[in-house]
């Protein structure tokens, strides 16, 4: 286990590199979904161009900060290969999930050559095409609801990786469902050494209800 | 008949009685045929008369009543009602049992015929009294011995024919098809009988038949054509077309005048004469018959009258009875027994409506066409003194001139107008001078101002106004609010009388289209294309003889509502959804192929069963001249396109063989096939030298460019083709003979096999080999590089003068559009050859087929060569679609082209299990990486079971796979679900 996380923590350049691309992209795409789905009023937001693409950016400097502070602390642990998904998760009152847009990613880290953020772009780019237009397969949330940025790892990360980038990160509240939820994918992607799939997961229709 | 062994029953018995006769029965008793026979043949008593004369038993199936004859025909019953085939056959069995059991037991037939009585001479008296009398069956005489002997022969007969018919039945149903009755061919008049027959039970029997023409989509091949012939609509549709070219000039003349009138119409009050003929369409018929003037008559596509036609046209004295268009017949004889139908007779219309605009036109040049029988006109020009007299005279010269009456309203505005020959009909004139015409609008229902339909009818009433008068107590403001500024607008003007409107402009059509809802029935998917065909030259005739080319097409269908019964009028179409989709084109098209290429795409978008389309209709919209893009855009047209696209084609093809084969292609050949294109791209700029033209390219021009580059060239290009084309021709002859000493091509064995196995030894070098061997045989190289851009069809005349291993090589995009440019008589040679290539595979085992959980590896994926070779053909168009699929690999892009593909033609279980395993092995694939891919594959699949069972197979069967699998990868279910 030592010796692999050794591995993973010289992760070749070009693996980094593609993390760092991912990590900028998540921000985006995490303020793009909060957006979307309305939580804040659409005046919190500006417009911005990424990737070439129109894309919404929090105006609001704690939300900012709350997306790419997490999104950030993040980073050390997708070089390492650690994050499994990332999950946007809205919730009501009571913890309970509506909804979760969740980004599976895969990141190749035994890839060596060097990546260029314009060689992902294109596939990247097609996430934020996507997503404006996914609107009609997600659900009406209802008043007074949360949400939350979620990481889910392949394995607990050690303690001595990183001490600033461990302090942001707390346990959640939220609820689990029950039931295997229903999965509507929105995107995916899948080019070396990177591979991202972003879907929807909502309550199944057995799910008992809180 | 007695002497004959009839007998007649005072009183009905099941027992007893056999035959029921009679020659006219009430209404109530048709409806409840059943209780009232209880199943027995109703027969007219000339079947007693002629089965006399003859002198043995007829059948009395021709001598069913009329009556029910036509009740029983007045749906197709049979097989409308479902597609149960089971209970058909049962009745069917009864049916013939019960026919053959009376006739079987000859036996019983001779003692009831003792017993029976004869009641021949009140055979008559029948008639008069329209009542019905029991006999027997059994008119034959029980003692003569030839008639003993006829019996049983005839009743084999009559029970072989039975037996026949109930054949033809049976077929008919299994191929389901659900119109057999009235619509087939009456060539078999026992046929039709059986059938009525087995739904009744009762008897059945030939009846005169309406007419010996189809009346569905499906039994009359001019089905489309024979519809619009005898439609009134059409007619009254068309009529304004023949009046635009009758009359246009003379409607553009006073157009022009129309600016001067605005200051005329401030200066002097405005006269407008509303003429309308009285019951246009029966006037018209009836005109040359004086005896018919004062009856009551209707008239109707059809005189059948019991059927569910609909009277388009009453005169007054039917009016008088209640008899209105739109009704049934049966109704409407039943209101008014003594109605008088008669059937439409176009040409007296077209003459009729031209002699009235002709008189019209005659009078006043400003004439407002309102329908063939309807037309406004404006005599405020004309400063007439008196407009009742002149309007007076123009209805005197309509009545001289077409035997016809017309009414007249004379008003101040054309609504006014409208409003006086309303009360002026029929045959009348009144006059409402401006000061009246509050009196007149008072008690006028709203219904009655133009513009104010059903709906708007309803929410005025609810809003308890009924009348104009009422209507004028509401104010502008909050008309304006309830229905929308321009309603609302409309409804304070109309309801004061004033009307704005001019009399004049001839509005231009703003879409010319078919539609066709009545007879319109479909088995499948084919009938249905069949049927678009027809409806799209319609289209393209009506637009063409208007001149005009559209823009958008729209296609409209009816769909019969899942829950919608068959409907009562007759082949109608009933409670239906109306779907439609348009499409807009780059260019204004009134050709047929175009038309039918996208009415066919617009098709595919609905995903219909054929069997309940009720309707279908074509519209062209966003209409544009055709002489203004006649000229000058000729070059820029589709079609113009669509004849220089191979030569571009061509040239690219080239340009990739000549990267390809650069180093092995004969250099000037390439050049000359690039400065060819050139050419044609920009030829002003410079000009090539002649030899550098290539002929292929040039050949494949368009004939205008052709002749366009000829003149540049000074008339030299045409020699020098003809020049180039004799040693081209020279060329072939010797590529051929070389091609038989050719090492490479397929009949020497040895050769490829050794080939096949350099392939196979390995990847890299096989080309260079290839390449190699190519260079070691130039002329061979020539042949093959030669042979695309050479020759006006730039295919070979057969693949066996390609070397099959070099077109493996080809790139998949260039080898699918080799095959495709591949004339379709000379595919199969293709095919052959390709199979002769597997068997060479076959023999070295070079390629073998992989075990089959290896169908998506290599380029193309293994499963395409599978699929390919095998024997169903949905499997093999599922192959030749991959290679035109684009992303390339992408199955959901595979079948994205099966959906635009149809019809669909089902494929065995084997067929079921191949495309589930590549499925299974595709999720497998792609589960990890790409569920979005799954999941639109899964979509795409869902979407096609709608059209074929073999989908549905598939897609049941994958579900629960895909399921698992994505529950293992991702923890949940994918949003898909079963369909029943």
């Amino acid at each position: 286990m030592e010796r692999k996380d050794n591995n993973q923590a010289k992760a070749p350049q070009g693996a980094g590199e593609a993390a760092r691309i991912l990590t900028e992209f998540l921000e985006v795409a995490i303020s793009c979904i909060i957006f979307l789905k309305g939580v804040y009023p659409h005046g919190a937001f500006e417009r911005r161009r990424y990737m070439n693409v129109v894309v919404h950016r929090a105006r609001h400097p704690q939300l900012r900060d709350y997306i790419h502070s997490s999104v950030n602390g993040l980073l050390p642990f997708i070089q390492k290969g650690l994050v499994e998904r990332v999950v946007v998760i809205f919730f009501d009152n009571e913890d309970f999930p509506i909804e979760r847009f969740v980004f599976k990613v895969n990141l190749n880290l035994s890839y060596g050559s060097k990546v260029e953020q314009s060689d992902l772009e294109f596939s990247l780019r097609s996430f934020l095409i996507k997503l404006p237009v996914s609107e009609s397969l997600t659900k009406l949330l209802p008043r007074g609801c949360r949400w939350e940025i979620t990481a889910y790892f392949r394995a607990l990360p050690e303690a001595s990786t990183s001490k600033d980038s461990e302090l942001i990160w707390i346990p959640t509240d939220t609820k689990q469902w029950q039931q295997p939820p229903l999965i509507t994918p929105i995107k995916s992607m899948n080019s070396e050494p990177l591979g991202v799939q972003l879907y929807l997961e909502h309550p199944s229709l057995s799910e008992p209800k809180p | 008949m007695l002497k004959y062994g009839g007998r007649f029953e005072n009183y009905f018995s099941r027992h007893h009685v056999t035959h029921i006769i009679c020659s006219n029965l009430p209404d109530s008793k048709i409806k409840n045929l059943r209780s009232f026979s209880g199943g027995l043949p109703v027969v007219k008593p000339t079947w007693v008369l002629e089965s006399v004369a003859a002198n043995k038993l007829l059948s009395w199936i021709p001598y069913q009543l009329d009556q029910l004859a036509s009740e029983t025909k007045k749906q197709p019953k049979l097989s409308a009602f479902g597609f149960k085939s089971g209970p058909v056959l049962d009745d069917l069995e009864e049916s013939i049992s019960g026919q053959a059991v009376p006739q079987s037991g000859i036996a019983t037939l001779r003692t009831s015929c003792s017993l029976e009585a004869n009641i021949f001479g009140k055979a008559e008296c029948t008639e008069e009294v329209e009542e019905c009398h029991s006999v027997s069956d059994d008119p034959f005489h029980p003692n003569a011995a030839e008639s003993a002997d006829q019996a049983p022969t005839y009743c084999m007969e009559n029970h072989c024919e039975v037996e026949l018919d109930a054949a033809v039945v049976v077929q008919s149903d299994a191929g389901y098809h659900s119109h057999i009755s009235p619509c087939q061919d009456p060539k078999s008049d026992h046929n039709d009988c059986l059938e009525d027959h087995i739904i009744e039970e009762s008897s059945s029997s030939k009846t005169i038949r309406p007419s010996t023409t189809g009346h569905s989509t499906l039994s009359d091949a001019n089905f489309v054509e024979n519809y619009f012939k005898f439609s009134r609509l059409h007619f009254i549709g068309t009529w304004r077309n023949r009046y635009r070219k009758r009359f246009l000039s003379s409607a553009n003349g006073f157009k022009d005048m129309n600016p001067s009138r605005n200051a005329f119409a401030t200066s002097q009050k405005t006269t407008i004469i509303h003429v309308d003929m009285d019951c246009f369409f029966v006037s018209v018929v009836i005109r040359k018959h004086s005896d018919l003037k004062d009856k009551p008559v209707a008239v109707c596509h059809s005189d059948n009258s019991r059927g569910t036609a609909e009277i388009s046209s009453a005169n007054y004295p039917a009016r008088n009875h209640g008899v209105k268009a739109g009704m049934f017949i049966r109704d409407a004889k039943a209101l008014c027994p003594q109605l008088v139908i008669l059937p439409y007779n176009f040409d007296a219309y077209e003459e009729v409506a031209d002699q009235f605009y002709d008189i019209l036109h005659k009078h006043c040049n400003k004439v407002q066409a309102v329908s063939c029988d309807e037309a406004f006109i404006d005599v405020t020009d004309l400063r007439v003194e008196d407009p009742e007299l002149f309007a007076r005279a123009i209805r005197t010269e309509i009545h001289e001139t077409t035997g016809c009456t017309a009414s007249a309203g004379i008003a101040g505005s054309m609504l006014m107008a409208r409003v006086a020959t309303r009360i002026a009909k029929p045959d009348g004139l009144c006059y409402i001078p401006s000061e009246k015409v509050d009196d007149y609008l008072h008690e006028l229902p709203v219904k009655a101002l133009p513009g104010i339909g059903h709906v708007l009818e309803e929410k005025l009433k609810k809003k308890q106004i009924n009348t104009c008068g009422q209507l004028r107590l509401i104010s502008k403001e909050s008309l304006q609010k309830d229905f929308g500024v321009k309603t609302g607008d409309m409804l304070w003007n109309f309801s004061r009388g004033i009307d704005n409107r001019l009399v004049g402009v001839f509005q231009e059509s703003k879409s010319i289209g078919a539609d066709v809802n009545w007879g319109v029935r479909f088995n499948d998917l084919n009938d249905m294309k069949d049927f678009l065909l027809k409806l799209c030259k319609e289209v393209s005739l009506r637009l063409q003889g208007c001149g005009l080319k559209g823009r958008t097409i729209t296609l409209k269908i009816k769909k019969r509502r899942s829950d919608a019964g068959e409907p009562v009028k007759y082949m109608g179409c009933g409670d239906c959804e109306n779907l439609s989709r348009s499409v807009t084109l780059p260019m204004a098209t009134d050709d047929v192929d175009v038309f039918q290429r996208i009415t066919a795409q617009l098709f595919g978008y609905f995903h219909i069963d054929a069997r309940d389309i009720r309707g279908a209709g074509l519209q062209a919209s966003k209409l544009e001249s055709a002489d203004r893009n006649m000229r000058g855009h000729e070059k820029y047209s589709i079609r113009s396109w669509l004849v220089s696209s191979p030569a571009r084609k061509s040239s690219m093809a080239k340009g990739k063989g000549d990267q390809l084969y650069s180093d092995i292609g004969p250099p000037v050949q390439a050049r000359g096939s690039f400065s060819g294109g050139e050419a044609y791209v920009a030829h002003r700029a410079t000009l090539p030298a002649l030899h550098d033209l290539d002929v292929g390219v040039i050949e494949s021009l368009p004939p205008e460019v052709l002749s366009e580059i000829n003149d540049l060239y000074a008339g030299e290009l045409i020699s020098f083709i003809s020049k180039k084309k004799e040693k081209n021709a020279g060329n072939n002859v010797m590529d051929e003979e070389q091609s038989l000493s050719n090492p490479l091509v397929p009949p020497n064995k040895d050769f490829v096999h050794n080939v096949a196995e350099k392939i196979k030894s390995s990847e890299k070098e096989d080309e260079q080999y290839i390449n190699k061997m190519i260079q070691g045989l130039p002329e061979t190289s020539g042949s093959v590089t030669a042979l695309l851009p050479e020759t006006d069809s730039l295919m070979p005349s057969s693949l066996s003068q390609v070397d099959s291993s070099v077109l493996q090589q080809l790139p998949e995009e260039l080898l699918a559009d080799v095959l495709e440019s591949l004339p379709a008589h000379r595919r199969p040679d293709f095919m052959s050859n390709d199979v002769y290539l597997d068997h060479i595979r076959d023999q070295t085992g070079a390629i073998d087929f992989l075990p089959s959980n290896n169908l998506w590896v290599g380029n193309p994926p293994r499963w395409v060569d599978n699929f390919r070779l095998s024997s169903c053909q949905l499997l093999n168009r599922i192959a030749v679609l991959y290679n035109k699929s684009s992303p390339r690999g992408q199955f959901s892009s595979v079948l994205q082209l099966i959906m635009s593909e149809y019809p669909l033609d089902d494929g065995g279980d084997d067929a079921v299990n191949c495309l589930c395993e590549l499925m299974k092995q595709y999720i497998k694939l792609k589960i990890e990486t790409d569920v979005e891919e799954i999941y639109t594959c899964s979509c795409l699949l869902r979407r096609l079971t709608s059209r074929s069972e073999l989908f549905l197979q598939v897609y049941n069967c994958i579900i629960p796979h895909l399921q698992a699998a994505v529950g293992e990868t991702y923890g949940g279910d994918l949003n898909i679900c079963f369909i029943e």
